[in-house]
């Protein structure tokens, strides 16, 4: 099993968090977050977003409206609602523990911190 | 040279080789399965297809009006395949992908939960009529299981036999690729889906602003829906008529009937009316002792499941005669003066019965008529109690 492999579940659960991120940052479309995690480890394809952005709609974490765009028809844009920015900040504190807690495990008691 | 076939995604045409229109459909065939009881079904699946939309545009040029096989192929490769819930764990049940979407031809898809599925004889891979193979890809469990069980109620009671014969008879064969599709409900997927775009559902849907009007759009699609699926269940039952018609012009040419119904018809509502009381007796029997002539109910079967028992056979035993008594009747007085004709005869043969068994059992069982002697006493207490309540009223 490769490493990427065995990152798989971490990285579909860690995947509401960075869209909430992505969201939060700026308003966009679907195909825009798909644009951003391309780059990344996270590369995801719609298959998996738009269940995912429908999920957090109805868990009222995000919100969308139709907008024109220059060529073709209207498309949704996502935006963070109240809930939706709580949960950011909420999974971003959780998430800080949590990569403190990897960084500083076995580490001795006293070693220098990098 | 490839046969094109025209989708429409909302609103606009989009013509795609034929190969690609397949691995299209079952691609979305795929989805919707997996988005199977997702509330926001109808919604995902609108993204999905606007951002397929959005491919297609991108692939076309001012020379290049058609959308090859391997561009959709790419495409959809490129989509992944739908995850049903994003918050479950994993995700092995879902095929990865086009590849396996589309080695899998409409016909034998594994139907499930489609909303406008029909009732269909599969001829492809049957033993004699198609009905097991239909009602399994109906239902979406194996033909074997379906056969098994057809035998086993063959057997049991002849039931099984006769709803196969039934069913033979009134369930249409699925003759074209659409009635097919029909059978495998693929109309609540891909196919629906093309159907719906041409009926303007998805333009309609995105010109709304607010969700509210949007589920207003999406409610009265679904009655329209329904309209039709009522419509279908009117033929159907036209059908069942029709053929019940045949099955009484049958009986009505067997000898019972040539004496003319005025002498048969009692014999006949005679043999009905012991059958009814055997009937009777034997439900009796069954809930007080929990069996029927030595015939015990085995433990593990519930009482409900044996009454039910008994009312298939008994519906079974009388169904000749009752088809023979409508034959000959209608017949005879037409199907108006039908229903008060038979049910004179019926309550004259009952009074009779029942006289007959009374003065029977007032000669020679001393209980009954002690049970008889007590009656008058009892129903006048019973008279005054009502009496009484009434007045208090």
């Amino acid at each position: 099993m490769s490493i990427n492999e065995k990152f798989i579940p971490i990285k579909k659960g860690l995947l509401e968090f960075l869209v909430l991120k992505i969201i939060a940052a700026d308003q966009v479309y679907a195909a825009d977050i798909l644009r951003a995690l391309s780059e990344t480890e996270f590369a995801t394809q719609e298959g998996t977003l738009y269940p995912l952005l429908s999920k957090m709609r109805r868990e009222e974490l995000v919100d969308y409206e139709w907008k024109e765009s220059e060529a073709g028809p209207p498309r949704k844009y996502y935006q963070l609602t109240g809930k939706g920015r709580e949960r950011l900040r909420e999974t971003t504190d959780y998430w800080q523990k949590i990569s403190g807690t990897v960084k500083e495990l076995g580490q001795k008691p006293g070693a220098p911190q990098t | 040279m490839n046969k094109v076939i025209t989708i429409n995604l909302n609103g606009n045409a989009y013509p795609l080789e034929e190969s690609g229109y397949e691995a299209l459909r079952a691609y979305l065939e795929n989805a919707s399965r997996s988005l199977q009881g997702n509330p926001d079904r109808d919604e995902i699946l609108a993204d999905i297809e606007q951002s397929i939309a959005d491919k297609f545009r991108a692939v076309l040029g001012p020379y290049k009006t058609v959308v090859a096989s391997k561009e959709v192929e790419a495409i959809i490769a490129g989509m992944g395949p739908v995850e049903g819930d994003s918050s479950g764990p994993g995700t092995g049940a879902h095929s990865p992908g086009a590849a396996a979407a589309q080695d899998r031809p409409a016909g034998s898809a594994p139907a499930s939960g489609g909303s406008v599925r029909r009732l269909y004889r599969i001829r492809d891979g049957a033993m004699l009529g198609g009905v097991c193979n239909g009602l399994a890809i109906y239902f979406g469990i194996d033909a074997t299981i379906v056969r098994i069980a057809f035998v086993l109620l063959a057997f049991v009671s002849g039931i099984g036999a006769l709803a196969y014969l039934i069913m033979v008879i009134v369930v249409p064969r699925a003759k074209t690729p659409e009635e097919m599709a029909a059978a495998t409900g693929a109309p609540s997927t891909a196919q629906e889906f093309i159907r719906r775009a041409k009926a303007g559902y998805y333009e309609g849907m995105k010109s709304f602003r607010t969700r509210r009007e949007h589920r207003e759009w999406k409610r009265k699609f679904r009655q329209e829906m329904r309209g039709w699926r009522r419509s279908f269940k009117d033929e159907m039952r036209a059908n069942a008529d029709e053929w019940r018609s045949n099955w009484h012009s049958h009986w009505a040419r067997w000898p019972a009937c040539a004496g003319g119904p005025h002498y048969s018809m009692p014999f006949v509502s005679l043999l009905k009316t012991l059958l009814d009381l055997a009937f009777l007796f034997a439900v009796l029997s069954l809930v007080a002792t929990r069996a029927v002539i030595g015939f015990h109910l085995p433990g593990g079967i519930p009482l409900w499941l044996g009454l039910i028992g008994l009312f298939v056979a008994y519906g079974f035993l009388t169904w000749p005669l009752r088809a023979i008594r409508h034959a000959c009747g209608r017949g005879a007085w037409g199907p108006f003066f039908f229903g008060p004709v038979v049910f004179l005869v019926d309550f004259l043969v009952w009074a009779v019965v029942i006289g007959l068994l009374l003065w029977y059992g007032l000669h020679h069982s001393a209980q009954l008529r002690e049970f008889v002697n007590r009656i008058p006493p009892a129903a006048h207490d019973a008279v005054y109690s009502f009496r009484q309540w009434w007045a208090r009223r």
